[in-house]
């Protein structure tokens, strides 16, 4: 049994005792399931994730047309399209949107749909928490591009180097919005963070050890616990820079006898492990689609578990090689050079191993898998550019050029994009209750595929001829020309492509009504979520799944015979749960989440602009708190249509309902 | 997959490759695979082997994924059975965790040895200070030893050939990069920090460079060149640089030097009687200084790099040492002097760069004539 009840003698402190029934009076108790406020009041982890997935779309748009604006300044040599000071905020909100906006959510809407799926749970650990996480997301996002109203965008760099981003260099109120915004997306990630992290350690299903969670899971427990220990090191510089910015303090002030290396070590302590943070899920995501469509087990699965964890650990001890041109002096930098070869080691096992499930398999081309083929050819370009600036004399004539830009490109976009455009194909049948268009789906893969190398090869020679990054324009004359307007080209193919996949989902969705449905398992799929209907129902599982082995949704299905051959004994449809609800207790929706997230982007526009609005900011901060820890969990009003997620033993009909809870204690789903 | 889109698929990953080779034909003289120096000679051929490893590397996986695609994919007599069901193998798998970690700790062991090599400083090498400031870098040399810098020159570095230089790069505001690829890695310029590095130059000519360090507005402009001469021009070029400005004979280049003195005063300086001693008193910029023009016209490039001094006689896209005091390159320089914002973005509400002195075209003919004398 993997939830610990919390002992009964501890008094439930959410439920108060005669707390009013419509908490301060100022909101009524949501109960729509349909319209905007389900989706606004919502504390469903499913549609919590949907909504991670909706955004990160948006936002994916937006730094994509900041993305083409670059390429389109870049196509040929002394272009005017952008002005220096426009160009250098548009590829900086295009770092900060890809990175912050894009991935990290669309990561964030795989783990929080999946993760309670995979585990056989009924929710997210703190329901409430995770709505305030995606909430404060989307509101820290919208902050940060507001700025393009409100005197600029950001303009030192997603890395933003001291002392570049002080009022003197960077005079706009870009820097302001980038070091609160983040500061706002931070607290997003680290609130989601520990949700997710209590989840994976709490709230598996029974049986469910550690070693038997999908790959998936285990990379998103990595992913998270990387984030609860990465996002307070850039907070601690985002409130340093705050500071020197709006407050006149001297932190990174070279006059004042500052060192302006302090940002670069937080920045990178924290960047380093960011990048494992954008990439782990989709390398779990890919992890679960080749099994699949290889109709094998993962290759080794502890090594793909423990390989993780290994990236998940040395991704801290690597930072400085972000800084091999910095001066940090030559043992320091020897030190880091050799630390970044042996991270490739992982990596490389994650590899060969994925290589090793497609071996022998019996591979199904469908979209999902093609994508997580390209990922594993792609990451594999990415990894070894990486190693070669890993031998830091190397790098320091490779730092900074475009061959970092392809690097990164070819980790971010070719590792991470690709897993998740993957995953999209797979869990959408799960999600939505129909499929994605196949055929559409191919054509969209090989013009990723194509646009994506024409944009982001290229690059490599780029960078080798010494093209610098962050450059507004180059000359002609040094042999820039060609390969830049060809990576242009490429951009605009993955914009198509991009085009292609809304149509795509746009399309699906109208033929849906004619198709026949996926229902529970259309993949013959290995893990729990493959087990429940499609679109998968508002309180998951009937009853938790008693989990006995790994890929137990699989082992299900199938078994050996006499002669010790695995066949299928059992059709997914007639084991899969039918979607009654009526046995499961859900955590009541709340607003509260929704205005407490409201007061940051209130707070940062205060302290920017004038204080009078960051209190009032605060207020709505304040209020909202205490509108939170008033409200009960469950809606009093309405009687639980079941008893509680894990107390199918001891459930007495005499007692009410409301009582129950008290009486046995909360568990941590509702108390948050 | 079909053998049509897999075919397809090999085809898209081959053209990357075929058109690397194609573009080796380029000119470029920013490649970092061009090695003029001793220097970043050590770091090609350190890299040179990873770059080949990582090539057999990256063909093994690609032509692996493609043949584990063909192979096993799902046949259309397929009869729905299962594939064995491998669930790993521990020896393999420990084998390939250990063999790239072999193979890297010889990589490793390698980098190191250059990292430690390339930080040593010969003993005897001769020193320049170089220090970055937005948006363009200088050059400080201290001839005589005595701690002070006798000559002050921007842009361009001049280095005798075939001789190591010691660099000391510094900053007067944001952090810049100085990088010369066929020369030596780069290293940043950190204000507050002082960063050794060291350059050598086989043999005489000019090798180009570009700030590699975000820098803010001008970055993509600040742009640098190393020239390395003989040398015996290089001790011509010393004696010459020692000299002060002279007041010219010429009547236009005279008053020249009297709207120089009027216009510029306020952050150029020109040392000597033909110059401005007298009334500068530091540049009024945020880096607090601005480039001293007292040898404006010995060097090669002006305006943070951006601009030839000189037209380019032989028309070979670069203005060669020879090529140098020949004929003036009036049109630019009057560009600049016109519209000095327009030509480069700066920011000089902030003392951020040169500011459009509103000059007239009489006035500018004027400058032009007195800049050519300062040689």
């Amino acid at each position: 049994m993997a939830i610990e009840k919390r002992p009964s003698d501890v008094p439930a402190l959410t439920s108060g005792v005669g707390v009013a029934r419509a908490p301060l009076g100022v909101f009524a108790r949501p109960r729509a399931k349909t319209g905007w406020r389900s989706w606004v009041s919502t504390v469903d982890h499913k549609k919590i994730g949907i909504m991670y997935g909706a955004a990160s779309l948006f936002f994916f748009v937006i730094g994509g047309v900041e993305a083409l604006l670059i390429r389109a300044q870049l196509a040929a040599p002394g272009q005017k399209l952008l002005s220096a000071a426009l160009y250098n905020q548009v590829f900086t909100m295009h770092g900060i949107t890809m990175i912050f906006l894009v991935v990290m959510p669309m990561g964030a809407a795989f783990m929080n749909y999946l993760m309670p799926l995979q585990i056989g749970a009924r929710d997210v650990a703190f329901p409430r928490l995770n709505a305030l996480s995606f909430w404060t997301f989307l509101f820290g996002g919208i902050f940060l591009n507001t700025s393009w109203f409100l005197g600029g965008g950001a303009d030192g760099g997603w890395f933003a180097y001291a002392p570049n981003t002080g009022v003197i260099f960077s005079p706009s109120h870009g820097m302001d919005f980038y070091a609160i915004g983040l500061q706002i997306t931070g607290i997003a990630s680290l609130i989601g963070g520990v949700n997710l992290v209590v989840t994976a350690l709490n709230m598996r299903a029974p049986g469910m050890t550690l070693m038997k969670m999908p790959v998936f899971t285990w990379m998103s427990l990595v992913t998270q616990v990387l984030l609860v220990f990465a996002i307070p090191v850039i907070s601690v510089a985002l409130f340093l820079l705050t500071f020197d910015r709006l407050f006149d303090a001297n932190f990174f002030n070279v006059g004042q006898g500052a060192d302006p290396l302090l940002w670069e070590h937080l920045f990178w302590i924290f960047g380093h492990p960011e990048v494992y943070i954008l990439i782990l899920p989709a390398f779990g995501i890919v992890s679960e689609i080749i099994p699949v469509f290889s109709r094998k087990p993962i290759f080794g699965y502890p090594f793909m578990v423990f390989s993780g964890i290994a990236i998940g650990f040395m991704g801290w001890g690597v930072w400085a090689h972000h800084m091999f041109a910095s001066g940090l002096g030559p043992i320091s930098v020897a030190a880091f050079s050799v630390s970044t070869m042996f991270i490739a080691v992982p990596t490389g096992v994650k590899i060969l191993n994925w290589m090793a499930t497609l071996w022998g398999g019996k591979i199904s081309f469908t979209t999902p898998l093609l994508f997580s083929i390209g990922l594993v050819a792609m990451f594999t370009i990415g990894g070894l550019s990486g190693v070669t600036h890993a031998v830091a004399p190397a790098d320091t004539q490779q730092t900074d050029t475009y061959y970092i830009v392809a690097h990164f490109h070819y980790v971010i976009f070719g590792g991470a994009l690709f897993g998740f455009l993957g995953g999209f194909y797979f869990w959408w049948p799960k999600v939505f209750g129909y499929f994605l268009n196949d055929k559409i789906g191919k054509v969209h893969f090989w013009l990723t595929l194509i646009g994506f190398n024409l944009t982001f090869g290229p690059m490599h020679i780029l960078g080798l001829q010494g093209m610098s990054r962050r450059i507004q324009t180059y000359r002609d004359g040094y042999g820039f020309n060609f390969w830049n307007l060809v990576s242009t080209v490429g951009a605009f193919v993955i914009a198509l492509s991009v085009l292609l996949f809304f149509v795509n989902i746009v399309r699906s969705k109208r033929e849906a009504g004619s198709l026949p449905p996926p229902g529970p398992d259309p993949w013959d799929a290995r893990s729990l979520e493959w087990s429940i209907p499609s679109p998968t129902p508002e309180h998951n599982f009937d009853d938790d799944p008693i989990v006995t082995e790994l890929d137990h949704w699989w082992h299900q299905k199938y078994q050996e015979d006499e002669s010790g051959r695995v066949v299928k004994v059992h059709e997914p449809e007639e084991i899969a749960m039918i979607g009654d609800g009526s046995r499961a207790h859900l955590p009541a929706p709340s607003y509260w989440p929704i205005t407490l997230s409201a007061a940051f982007p209130l707070i940062g526009y205060g302290v920017i602009f004038n204080l009078a609005v960051a209190f009032v900011g605060a207020a709505v901060l304040l209020g909202s708190m205490v509108g939170w820890a008033l409200e009960p969990p469950d809606d009093e009003d309405q009687a639980p249509h079941g008893h509680d997620d894990h107390d199918g033993a001891d459930d007495d009909p005499a007692v009410d309902a409301s009582e129950e809870l008290t009486s046995e204690g909360e568990e941590v789903i509702v108390n948050d | 997959m079909t053998a049509r889109s897999s075919r397809r698929f090999k085809a898209a990953l081959l053209a990357p490759l075929l058109l690397t080779l194609a573009a080796c034909a380029d000119k470029a003289p920013l490649d970092t695979l061009e090695p003029k120096g001793p220097e970043a000679r050590a770091i090609d051929q350190l890299s040179d082997p990873v770059f080949a490893v990582a090539g057999v590397v990256f063909l093994l996986v690609q032509f692996g994924v493609l043949y584990l695609a063909i192979k096993f994919r799902k046949r259309k007599d397929d009869d729905d059975s299962l594939p064995p069901q491998v669930h790993g193998n521990f020896k393999l798998e420990i084998g390939w965790t250990i063999l790239p970690a072999l193979v890297l700790a010889a990589v490793g062991a390698g980098s190191v040895f250059t990292i430690l090599d390339l930080a040593d400083t010969p003993k005897d090498a001769q020193e320049i200070t170089v220090i970055g400031q937005q948006w363009w870098w200088e050059y400080r040399y201290d001839v005589d030893h005595d701690g002070k810098d006798d000559i002050v020159t921007a842009n361009d570095l001049v280095i005798p050939a075939g001789e190591p230089i010691a660099l000391t790069i510094t900053s007067r505001d944001v952090i810049h990069s100085f990088w010369i690829p066929a020369l030596n890695g780069k290293r940043d310029a950190v204000p507050g920090r002082e960063h050794p590095l060291t350059i050598e130059a086989d043999e005489p000519g000019v090798f180009r460079g570009q700030c590699t360090e975000f820098c803010g507005l001008s970055h993509g402009y600040m742009r640098m060149r190393v020239v390395a001469l003989s040398p015996a021009d290089y001790e011509a070029w010393l004696v010459n640089q020692l000299t002060d400005a002279e007041v010219p004979a010429d009547t236009l280049a005279k008053a020249g030097m009297d709207q120089f003195r009027t216009s510029c005063s306020a952050c150029h300086l020109v040392r000597g009687d033909g110059g401005n001693e007298d009334l500068f008193k530091g540049a009024a910029q945020v880096s607090g200084a601005a480039p001293n023009l007292t040898h404006f016209a010995s060097r090669g490039v002006f305006a943070g790099g951006i601009f030839d001094l000189w037209v380019d006689g032989d028309g070979n896209g670069e203005v060669d040492t020879v090529e140098l005091g020949q004929q003036l390159n009036v049109a630019d320089l009057k560009k600049w002097l016109r519209d000095p914002p327009g030509e480069k973005p700066m920011y000089p509400q902030g003392s951020r760069g040169m500011p459009n002195l509103e000059l007239t075209d009489k006035q500018i003919d004027a400058l032009v004539a007195y800049l050519k004398t300062l040689e």
